[in-house]
């Protein structure tokens, strides 16, 4: 099996976490891991992280929307320019 | 392909709907999609205000130019790429684009490939010293102060749920592009959190 270095195995984690790698890929990724206590490291800092980013729902930002709906309908059924 | 073509049809007699100008169809498409715009614009520009006024005046601007509509992409990719582009002029006008600096991953290794110092931050699948909640409000933060061409990938990707060819239409870019711009966002917003 040929050997990947860490900068390899790090350029792969986006693909691994979207599940865009092939099985080679992927099992050459994780043996890696096995053997690599920083690729390890970073690997589960940056899943963490992607998954926190995940959760960073628009509610955080306490939108109103009704005020531009009510501007842009008044636009549109005036059909005002 | 059923599903899509169905979606498909759904899709076209809307536009059709949109372009008669038909008030209901208008006003189904904003409550859809308006409040996850207003929350994307304002997250980019960093401002509540001002991003009203963005999303208002780009919504104003796709009504009076829907006739140009192809269909090379979706309506909502279509709305996105509009408020986005008007998000992303505010912000040059106002001098506060913050331009990509040097790619955080460059720094970590060797010529030979390999870690130049340890991987900085904690270790282990849970991090130790840091509850989740205190790790989100961290994330969040953080997303809110990284260059606008990292925050706009994560935004409509992590934040947004946008699926890649709705990305790549509303922004302009290939899909191989967008993986590596989603990857690099992604490991600028990890060094950011863990600081190294
Ligand atoms: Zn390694």
């Amino acid at each position: 099996m040929v050997y990947l270095k860490c900068s390899n195995v790090v350029s792969k984690i986006s693909e691994i976490i979207d599940g865009q790698a092939s099985l080679m890929t992927r099992m050459r990724f994780h043996g890696h891991l096995m053997m690599c206590n920083n690729c390890r490291r970073y690997f589960e800092q940056y899943k963490i992280v992607k998954e926190l980013a995940g959760k960073v729902t628009a509610d955080d930002l306490p939108e109103d929307f009704d005020h531009v709906m009510e501007f842009v309908m008044n636009k549109i059924e005036n059909k005002d320019a | 392909m059923h599903g899509n073509d169905r979606h498909q049809r759904q899709e076209t007699g809307q536009v059709e709907a949109l372009k008669a100008g038909e008030s209901s169809a208008w006003k189904d498409i904003l409550a859809r999609h308006g409040p996850a715009l207003l929350a994307y614009a304002a997250r980019m520009l960093g401002d509540r205000g001002t991003a009203e006024e963005i999303v208002q005046d780009s919504l104003v601007n796709i009504y009076h130019t829907i006739g140009r509509f192809d269909g090379r992409c979706s309506i909502k990719s279509w709305l996105y790429r509009a408020v986005h582009n008007s998000a992303i002029d505010e912000i040059r006008r106002r001098r506060r684009y913050v331009d990509v600096g040097t790619d955080v991953l460059d720094n970590y290794f060797n010529e030979a490939g390999r870690w130049e110092h340890d991987c900085p931050g904690w270790d282990g699948p849970v991090p130790k010293r840091l509850d989740e909640k205190r790790l989100l409000t961290s994330v969040r933060e953080q997303m809110d102060h990284l260059p606008h061409a990292h925050r706009e990938v994560l935004l409509l990707k992590e934040v947004e749920g946008l699926d890649t060819e709705e990305i790549c239409a509303a922004l302009a870019i290939s899909p191989g592009n967008l993986r590596i711009r989603i990857h690099r966002a992604r490991a600028a917003l990890r060094a950011a959190v863990v600081g190294g």
